[in-house]
């Protein structure tokens, strides 16, 4: 029997090994990946509570709430990929590199 | 439901370990592909067939579709013009002959790597860090109370929605929809929500108007142009221009 437990344990495995991603990573791009699985692991938690709280008769607005959660946090991350993905070519032009580590102006 | 979550999760899991465990973003992107199909599969098996649509037509399709050209334009290494250069965004560098036969020669020399050469090892504190943060996350699960959080519990069959559709002879009839299904979450949207939908469409305005101008070649009046302009470097596009 499938329990909101197992898919919430599933949601936190991808966040903390987007999380890893995002620590471990130079690349600009796969840094921006990870971000990605995190965000997805945050859409499975909202649909597993959506669907518990369709377990318990809610209304249908209730009920879907955490599916639509789950669209706004898509459409916010496809923006966000968007604007990351123009930085990241134009740190390249720039910098003639995707690593982390060369956009150090404002350092210090 | 349960057998496809199983899957699901399992498939999710592998694509997640191929994005960590690659060097080369092109694997990468493949794993995170992967994870976004995979959990597209968890949501259909939590009775959410339309978020898991979404999820493939919008991470699987459009993102991935949109990293994998910001890869091919900056990656050096695996994206070649016809001349078998390097092509990179903005760069229009008249190359000497003599820097193509060395940037051949060194492309001969180094093979992309395979899937198994781009494996990296894992950074410890990164991994350190993670782990006890999934130490945390698994600690508050496993607290949780079971008589709340212990089972999903039965979906009901069909939702009283009290959307009622009009048909032509001006009669009314109420429809009973789905769990999950697009005309639940479209009453959800419009009936529950719709200030938050019209403002992530203002978003999404928004992000596009910010990346076409990030995504300009000089940023004029912001920023200096990205490399100064070479004296002979544009003669063909003038010389054409003056005759």
């Amino acid at each position: 029997m499938l329990e909101p437990k197992t898919v919430l344990f599933l949601s936190a495995l991808l966040f903390s090994a987007g999380m890893y991603g995002v620590l471990s990573r130079r690349n600009l791009l796969m840094l921006l990946m990870s971000l990605e699985l995190m965000l997805n692991a945050v859409n499975i938690a909202l649909v597993a509570y959506s669907r518990a709280w369709a377990g318990r008769q809610a209304d249908i607005v209730g009920a879907h709430t955490g599916q639509f959660f789950t669209l706004m946090v898509m459409a916010v991350a496809a923006s966000e990929v968007g604007i990351g993905l123009a930085i990241i070519v134009a740190i390249f032009r720039r910098k003639r590199s995707a690593d982390s580590e060369v956009a150090s102006e404002l350092k210090n | 439901m349960e057998v496809l979550f199983l899957i699901s999760s399992i498939v999710c899991l592998l694509g997640t370990v191929l994005l960590l465990s690659h060097r080369n973003a092109v694997y990468g992107l493949l794993g995170l592909l992967v994870a976004f199909v995979g959990s597209a599969g968890v949501f259909r098996s939590l009775d959410a067939p339309f978020v898991a649509v979404a999820q493939v037509l919008v991470y699987a399709g459009a993102l991935a579709v949109m990293f994998l050209f910001v890869l091919m334009f900056t990656d050096t290494r695996t994206s070649l013009d016809r001349a078998g250069l390097p092509l990179s965004v903005g760069a229009r560098v008249n190359f000497k002959p003599e820097d193509v036969k060395k940037f051949k020669d060194e492309q001969a020399a180094q093979k992309p790597a395979s899937l198994l050469q781009s494996v990296q090892l894992p950074q410890p504190l990164a991994a350190v860090i993670a782990l006890a943060f999934f130490a945390c996350l698994a600690f508050a699960i496993h607290k949780l109370p079971d008589h709340t959080w212990g089972s999903f519990g039965e979906l009901p069959a069909n939702y009283e929605t009290g959307l009622v559709e009009r048909v032509a002879d001006g009669t009314t009839i109420d429809r009973k929809v789905g769990y999950g299904s697009t005309s639940a979450i479209s009453y959800t949207i419009f009936e529950g929500f719709p200030l938050a939908f019209e403002v992530v469409s203002l978003l999404i305005f928004a992000a596009v108007l910010g990346a076409v101008l990030l995504a300009r070649r000089h940023l004029e009046g912001l920023t200096a142009p990205s490399r100064p302009e070479r004296a002979g470097g544009d003669s063909h596009g003038h010389s054409g221009a003056h005759h």
